[in-house]
Parts: structure tokens; C-alpha cells; sequence
């Protein structure tokens, strides 16, 4: 599929004169929500948009939303624009449909981003709940990659994506932790975006090992990549919904979805935290 | 292992059982017809190898950067299918053949040297064209796969297929 840049630039115009319509005041913060993530459901004084409307398409995949809420969290008030729901490259979109929203929240002037996803977790100490943020990635999607194969892109090493954003939930996600230790103690490490649709075999599973890949997922590496270089500062989480042993059977999209659903109310107890820091 | 509704797709060809000359969209209809095959036997060439010999899929890695179930999902499988357990490579000592892992490549890329030792360090013994979408189109169809690569000339397909045939009309 080719880019058309006209639609594409076209598409960015359209979604901000929508939700600019509608929201007079630019948001802190946005975040993403990826597949039965589910934060931050009570705000105050939501207004909600469905994606058709923004966008003009609506993701394909259960589990996915598709709707952009502008709300009030917390004591302070503070204006966040949540995004549920993601276009993937694995729907057939193309590069341009699937950074859309990040860069309409980048034209939007919202300066802090938070990208959430659900990943299979590599890293044999992690277990299915666990919260990692991203402190750097893989990219094995980019539509680039097509023309070389992947060989080329696994032999650079990882890239690194700490920066005052991550800092900040970690030191959160550490103080939660020791107010309550029910609150698990937050991960960190490097994420690898593959392109899917299919899961993985065990051979890509010890390969992404080998190459110290902590997590796995489809997704969140076009928002970071997207942000980079831009004045939105960008910070991502994986909900851990599955881990790779020895021998155990694998579960499907429904063991994603019920696991990330689980994870929620744990993740949202950090979201609120950081929006009162910031 | 069900032999009853197997279908050929021979990449090399040789044999004259189910020839095609590349991956492509008569691949994905086969795999797709009612009712779709249970088993799918591939042969295809792999490089990146000395091997003389052909070998088993056991298990492969996706180097391509391209999945053919990318775009709406068909309703014949799941939209996220899991693909663990889709080589049948039970068969590897009947038929007195190693099993390998096989990477996946875009259709007629070469690496170079330093890019194959790379990817044996990746856990690849050696890379193919046709297998792994193959056998992606076919797990998302419900399709177990024996899939067998061997060295780029003629001379191991005949008999390879007349040992699985054996098989095949054994275990019927």
C-alpha cells in the first residue's frame, strides 16, 4: 500500500478541526490505550469523539475502542485526552494511519504522551500482570524493513528511550510500591515491536531472548518514533499478559484481553499518581 | 499426523505433485479451499547453508518484514492466530532427516556472509523463500505443515516424496 501524503496530511487537518471544535483548550497530557487496557475511566467533565468521527476509520480489532475522551483527573484538574484504541500495521494500514493520532496529538501541542500496550513477556522473570516501561526499543515493522528483510536492523543494537517522562514513573511507580507492596514494583526494559498479525514461534521467542528484548508486541514503536524529535515527550508501558515458559501451552487474543483487564486497576493507580506530579 | 486431506506445494521444481514457483496468492486459495487441506508438505531450496543433504522444518524465523495475513482478517482463522506447533517434524527419523530451523526471506533476497553467520547467531540454520508464509497462511487455516529444504539443484526431491508417500500410505 503507498503512502498518499495528501490524504494523509488531509486526515491530520481534518482530526484537529474536529476535536478542536469540540475542545477549546489544549490537553497536558494524552494517552494512548492499547488492546483491553482500560485507565482512567472516570474523568470529569468527559467529552468523548469515536475515531470514525476524528479520523474518518475505526480500528478492526476487538478489545480496541476506537474513541478519543478529553476529561478532568484528579484534585489539580488536570485536562488529559485519552485515546482507546490504535490503528496497526497488521490491519493493512499504512505508516501514515497508524502514527495519525500521535501526530495529531503532536499538532495539538500536548507536550506530555503516554503509550500503553499489552506484550508477551520475554524476560524469564516477568510475570503475566507485570507493568514494564519502556527504557528502549526494537523495531522489526517498519514498512522500510520490507525492502531489506530484518537482518540488517537486528544486527544495530536497541534503541534507547529513557528520558525525564520514564524517569518520573519509575520513581512513581517506586513510591506506590513502598506505600503498598500489593502494588507491584514496576519493570523496565526493551520492547520489540513485530509486525503480526500471527503471535510468535518459540524459535522468534528465543531469537528476541538472545537479543535481550525483554517484551513483545505489535505495536507503540510508530507513536515513539512519531514523537522522537518532536516537542511531545513520549513514555511507554507494557501490561505483561502472557510469559513464554518451558512447555506451557499459549494462549490466544482472549488470554490478552482477560490479563491486560486485570492489570488495568493497577495501572491506573500509577496513571493518577504521575498526572499528580506533573 | 493427517494424511487424508494433504496437499503438495513443491517450490523446487521438481516433483510433479503441486508445483509452484513462488509463495502467492494460488498458495493462499488452496489453503483456503472447502474444506482446506489438513496438511500441507513443502519442499522448497534453503541457502545460507553447506548442507548437501535436505532437512525437516522444525520451526522457522520470520526475517522478512512481511507477514501475508497482514490486512482484514479472513474468516477462516483467527485474527491473531497462534502459530506454535504448526511443523510436524515427528517424521524426521523415519524418513533418516535432521530437522533445522529455517528463516524466512523476502523472495530471491541473498545474504551476504557476514548477514548468514549473523543469522545462525539468531538461531537460523539456514533461509528459504516460500516456507514460512506458507506456513503462516496455513496455520491461520487450521493446516499443520511438513515442510523439507534442501540444497538448490534436483537431486533429493524424487526420493524424498516417494518416502513420504510411503508414509502417507502406510499410516492410511
Amino acid at each position: 500500500m503507498k503512502t498518499d501524503w495528501n490524504i494523509a496530511a488531509k486526515s491530520l487537518d481534518n482530526a484537529l478541526g474536529v476535536i478542536k471544535a469540540v475542545c477549546h483548550e489544549t490537553p497536558k497530557v494524552a494517552i494512548i490505550l492499547g488492546s483491553g487496557v482500560n485507565v482512567l475511566i472516570d474523568v470529569d467533565s468527559p467529552q468523548v469523539l469515536p475515531y470514525e468521527e476524528v479520523f474518518g476509520l475505526a480500528p478492526t480489532v476487538s478489545g480496541h475502542a476506537g474513541s478519543l475522551t478529553v476529561g478532568r483527573v484528579g484534585a489539580a484538574q488536570t485536562l488529559v485526552a485519552i485515546f482507546r484504541g490504535r490503528f496497526h500495521l497488521y490491519e493493512g494500514h499504512d505508516w501514515s494511519v497508524v502514527t495519525l493520532p500521535t501526530r495529531v496529538i503532536v499538532e495539538w501541542g500536548i507536550t506530555k504522551l503516554f503509550v500503553t500496550n499489552a506484550a508477551g513477556g520475554l524476560n524469564k522473570q516477568f510475570q503475566v500482570g507485570d507493568l514494564m516501561v519502556l527504557t528502549g526499543f526494537r523495531d522489526m515493522q517498519h514498512p522500510k524493513l520490507k525492502e531489506t528483510g530484518l537482518v540488517p536492523a537486528l544486527m544495530q543494537p536497541a534503541t534507547g528511550c529513557k528520558n525525564a517522562l520514564t524517569e518520573q514513573i519509575l520513581r512513581t511507580g517506586a513510591d506506590l510500591h513502598r506505600e503498598n507492596a500489593e502494588i507491584g514494583a514496576l519493570r523496565q526494559g526493551t520492547y520489540c515491536a513485530c509486525l503480526g498479525p500471527s503471535y510468535n514461534t518459540l524459535a522468534e521467542i528465543e531469537m528476541l531472548r538472545r537479543l535481550q528484548c525483554d517484551a513483545v508486541g505489535m505495536s507503540t514503536v510508530p507513536e515513539l518514533l512519531t514523537a522522537a524529535g518532536s516537542k511531545t515527550q513520549a513514555a511507554a508501558i507494557s501490561v505483561i499478559t502472557k510469559v513464554w515458559g518451558d512447555g506451557k501451552p499459549m494462549g490466544g487474543h482472549r488470554e490478552v484481553l482477560e490479563a491486560s483487564h486485570a492489570a488495568s486497576s493497577r495501572l491506573d493507580k500509577s496513571f493518577r499518581a504521575v498526572l499528580r506530579e506533573l | 499426523m493427517d494424511w487424508s486431506r494433504a496437499k503438495w506445494f513443491d517450490f523446487t521444481g521438481t516433483i510433479k505433485e503441486g508445483q509452484f514457483s513462488r509463495f502467492g496468492n494460488e498458495v493462499i486459495e488452496i489453503l483456503r479451499q472447502s474444506p482446506p487441506p489438513k496438511l500441507a508438505i513443502v519442499l522448497d531450496t534453503a541457502f545460507g547453508w553447506q548442507h548437501k543433504t535436505p532437512a525437516m522444518v522444525r520451526d522457522h524465523i520470520n526475517l522478512s518484514g512481511y507477514n501475508p495475513l497482514i490486512g482484514p482478517n479472513h474468516p477462516i482463522g483467527e485474527r491473531f492466530p497462534v502459530i506454535q506447533g504448526i511443523y510436524n517434524a515427528d517424521d524426521a527419523e523415519r524418513l533418516a532427516l535432521e530437522t533445522v530451523v529455517v528463516a524466512g526471506l523476502k523472495h530471491g533476497r541473498r545474504l551476504s556472509s557476514d548477514d548468514a553467520e549473523f543469522m545462525h547467531v539468531l538461531g537460523a540454520d539456514c533461509y528459504c523463500f516460500n516456507v514460512v508464509p506458507t506456513m503462516l497462511v496455513a496455520a491461520h487455516a487450521g493446516c499443520k505443515v511438513l515442510a523439507i529444504v534442501g540444497p538448490d539443484n534436483h537431486t533429493w526431491q524424487a526420493e524424498i516424496a516417494a518416502k513420504i508417500n510411503e508414509l502417507s500410505s502406510c499410516a492410511r
